[in-house]
């Protein structure tokens, strides 16, 4: 199996080769013949691909060490469900995922529309294949799973220890599927760029796989928020690492082009711009991949020194050079089908929230890039951690969410003062009256105090446009409140699913701010030995050492310090923190030692305990307070959960209104119409 | 845009990407600092630089007291870097990870300067002279990191002015044309259109 595996590698790429070839000569000739040989040649490469696939797996989990992939990051006595996932754990491995789920998705993407979409299906079905034919070439020549050792040693090196966690597991399959579903509606932008046909049936297509990878993102980056949380031992999640950034980035611009494809699709504006974001969406996933694949940028994420750099950065290039062409050649069939008719409009709030989500992806590359500049200005090496991204984006952030809450509060086209007066006012009140009411109980955190009246505001804009809603589904069909929040969600899955992700955002925002308030303790503490602290809420913990012990399990000797617990003299039972040292199958040490947490969560706080080390029998430790921390869970669950109601398919009988099409009027064209 | 247009203009981009290529494999050889003998194969996160350490101490201050708290000086700490390439600040590295030997001596070394009388700004001066400014966790707010600090808000702020600018050609365009076409029409639609209108609305909300 891992030799066909490996035969299945080479065979893919000549796949992928034909497909572009025969896709791009049958949308240029207009010959069906190539188009269908293009697009069964796409499905041959993703067969191929998935065999090379199961072939690495096949190797991986028969531990066959001949391998060098397998000997550098599996060992015998690894757990499987780690040896399984070791696959995207490496850079060759993560390489082949990527072609395995780009292959997927391009075969789903392009048999969907082989009958519906017959100009765009050729152009973009070569598209794929030549980013498909990109990635598996990168793996052959560049990172391939399958090269062997000159020798065959007695065991492998093993996965790093903090690799080794069920979040590590999960998160980054997400990530990949977020990132690579980016490749979707630029190859069909592009398909509508080089036929020309840049209407609805582009868009749909686009927006439906705009979604997938939104929705796969964001749970993506939650996942991995909770595995740094968990596994890495510094009592936060979000460390501004250029691989974070990364995933940020097209998370950024591909909420923003979600918002703005709102207004192409109600109004015919924005085409331009849309065009320019799908494409900047995949060009960021692409940089992203780059910037931490060519060690140009300094990450504890990073592959090191990886050959794929040059690669990728030639492949951003190119990418780059023709999607500028096509979009400078094509403006004129770009330009939008109607006019702004009011600076204070749905439109118009759509594009201020647009300017700030596009300004905080700046922000964001602009520091990830910036040591780099510097060093290339002043030729000295800088570093751009935590505190600078704080200082930018916190401002910017907080900017986001007030628009959150301002944009859905605005009419379409054009709001009088009066609609501006009914719409605003019981938001302003519930997020004045939030902050005031934080004041007077002594919050005195400038940043977190306008969180949280923000915070108070969005949820005053989502629990009146809920309550309108459920009341006038309560007048005209006589319905309970439950029955009726149930069906105004799901006959109007874009824009309540839509305001659900919004609460999430809130939630998330108000987690954010409660770091704030974050205190740390350093103890150090012998068997039997009391410790009292204060929490940020003015709790009082006890700490009493159950002492240090050691123990043999599966692949590492563990050192482990047990703490009885008590909060204002109620038990909280016992708290563990360990220290891991894996060894290999001989019990050679390998790695450095590890961390597990202890964790103690609850709705306003988390307890956070690290050991750091222990010396004469003494434990070392960090006590964290982290408030809040469990929401910012709950708020990535809360936007997936609305991500998947937007991107629920709605069933035809319910989309098409029975015949009736309200049509509102481009204000350059004709008066409106009901047909 | 014209495609000679365009070609020109790729022809100038190449040129500027060969001259640039250089420096992207100069910076990849110089990636990770401790990171040993990695290969692309290997799995990610870093390996740890032990020798990174360098030793940051001034005489003592006349008649020094230690100057400042230790929640203080914890927090100072946030703001100086370890060196042994895990990222993280002096004060979480040396309570996150014990095997670490870079933050406990950098964290020797800030105790040292505090009980010399040493104020933060001269402590985070100590340390950049030893370390470069490499040993900060964010640059400091001059010179041309200015530009690191100011370039976002600059571009937002010009960002929202051609959007403004935009928005307002537009709004003039539109009411050109509203004027143009506000002849007067015949009924958009008859009363039984309306009322099978008003069902459907109510249908769907």
């Amino acid at each position: 199996m891992i030799l066909v595996g490996e035969l299945a590698l080479w065979v893919a790429l000549l796949m992928a080769a034909w497909s572009a070839v025969a896709s791009f000569s049958g949308g240029a000739l207009g010959r069906d013949d190539l188009v269908t040989s293009g697009r069964r040649g796409l499905y041959a490469t993703w067969a191929m691909v998935t065999l090379a696939s199961i072939g690495l797996w096949t190797a991986l989990l028969t531990h066959d060490f001949s391998l060098k992939y397998v000997a550098s990051n599996t060992a015998a006595n690894m757990p499987k469900v780690y040896v399984f996932a070791a696959f995207w754990g490496g850079q060759a491995g993560s390489m082949l995922f990527w072609s395995l789920i780009l292959a997927s998705y391009s075969a789903i993407a392009i048999w969907s529309v082989r009958e519906k979409s017959r100009d765009l299906a050729p152009w973009a079905a070569g598209t794929l294949a030549a980013i498909l034919l990109f990635f598996i070439a990168t793996t052959c020549f560049k990172a391939n799973p399958y090269d062997r050792l000159s020798f065959i040693p007695v065991d492998g090196r093993g996965m790093n220890p903090q690799l080794q966690n069920p979040g590590m597991a999960i998160h980054p399959p997400n990530l990949y599927l977020g990132y690579v579903a980016t490749a979707i509606p630029f190859a069909f932008a592009i398909a509508a760029l080089v036929t020309r046909k840049l209407d609805a049936e582009w868009l749909s297509i686009v927006r439906r796989w705009s979604l997938v990878s939104w929705f796969f993102l964001t749970i993506g980056i939650t996942l991995g928020m909770w595995w740094a949380y968990v596994e890495l031992g510094w009592s936060g999640y979000w460390a501004w690492d250029p691989v974070e950034n990364a995933s940020l980035l097209p998370w950024l611009t591909g909420t923003a082009f979600l918002h703005s494809i709102m207004i192409q699709e109600k109004r015919g504006m924005l085409r331009k711009w849309n065009v320019v974001l799908v494409v900047t969406t995949f060009l960021l996933a692409i940089f992203g991949t780059f910037l931490t694949r060519s060690g140009i940028i300094e990450s504890v994420h990073s592959f090191a020194q990886s050959p794929v750099g040059v690669w990728f950065g030639a492949f951003f290039f190119t990418i780059l050079a023709a999607t500028i062409y096509f979009v400078a050649t094509r403006l004129r069939d770009l330009e939008a089908k109607a006019e702004l008719e009011s600076m204070v409009s749905r439109e118009a709030a759509f594009l201020y929230n647009n300017l700030v989500l596009v300004g905080i992806a700046f922000s964001v590359l602009w520091g990830t890039l910036f040591p780099v500049l510097s060093e290339w200005v002043r030729g000295s090496k800088i570093t751009v951690g935590p505190p600078f991204f704080n200082t930018v984006n916190v401002p910017l952030g907080l900017l986001l969410l007030a628009l959150t809450g301002i944009g859905p509060l605005i009419a379409w086209r054009k709001a009088s003062t009066a609609n501006l007066k009914r719409q605003f006012v019981v938001p302003v009140i519930v997020g004045l009256g939030t902050g005031a009411l934080l004041l007077a109980m002594g919050m005195r955190n400038f940043h977190a105090l306008v969180a949280y009246t923000l915070a108070g505001f969005v949820s005053g804009t989502i629990g009146q446009e809920f309550y309108k809603g459920i009341g006038a589904r309560r007048v005209i069909h006589g319905e309970g409140v439950l029955p009726a929040a149930f069906r105004l969600v799901a006959r109007n899955r874009r824009r309540y699913g839509g305001y659900i992700v919004h609460a999430g955002i809130v939630i998330l925002f108000s987690a954010f701010a409660g770091l704030a308030f974050k205190k740390d303790y350093d103890l150090q503490l012998k068997a039997g030995e009391t410790k009292e602290l204060v929490d940020p809420l003015g709790h009082h913990w006890k700490f009493i050492s159950q002492g240090v012990s050691t123990s043999e399990t599966l692949n590492r000797f563990v050192t482990a310090v047990g703490l009885e617990v008590t909060r204002d003299g109620v038990p909280q039972g016992i708290v563990t923190s360990e220290k891991r040292q894996h060894f290999d199958s001989n019990k050679q040490p390998q790695f450095e030692p590890s961390t597990e947490v202890g964790i103690r969560t609850s709705a306003a706080l988390d307890l956070y305990v690290v050991l750091a080390g222990v010396r004469n029998e003494t434990a070392e430790l960090r006590i964290s307070f982290n408030p809040l921390v469990v929401w910012v869970w709950i708020g990535g669950l809360v936007m997936a959960i609305g991500g998947l109601i937007v991107m629920w398919p709605q069933t035809e009988r319910r989309r098409a209104p029975s015949g009736y099409v309200a049509t509102l009027a481009p204000a350059t064209r004709e008066p409106a119409v009901v047909r | 845009m014209k495609r000679r247009d365009f070609l020109g203009g790729a022809l100038l981009g190449g040129v500027a990407l060969v001259a640039t290529t250089p420096l992207l494999g100069q910076d990849s050889t110089q990636a990770t600092p401790g990171a040993g003998p990695a290969t692309g194969n290997t799995s990610n996160l870093f390996d740890m630089n032990q020798t990174a350490a360098k030793t940051v101490r001034r005489p003592p201050k006349r008649d020094a007291v230690a100057s400042m708290s230790p929640e203080q000086r914890d927090a100072l700490e946030h703001d100086i870097r370890c060196q042994c390439g895990c990222t993280l600040d002096v004060y979480t590295c040396r309570t996150t990870d014990f095997s670490c030997q870079v933050s406990p001596a950098m964290h020797r070394d800030v105790m040292s300067l505090v009980e010399g009388g040493y104020p933060a700004r001269e402590i985070l001066d100590a340390f950049v002279d030893t370390y470069g400014e490499r040993a900060l966790m964010a640059p400091r707010k001059q010179g041309f990191n200015l530009a690191g600090y100011l370039a976002p808000f600059a571009v937002l702020a010009l960002g929202a002015a051609g959007l403004v600018f935009v928005l307002r050609g537009m709004q003039r365009r539109s009411v050109a044309v509203k004027a143009a076409t506000d002849a007067p029409v015949a009924p958009l639609a008859t009363d039984d259109e309306m009322a099978r209108l008003d069902a459907a609305i109510k249908r769907d909300v």
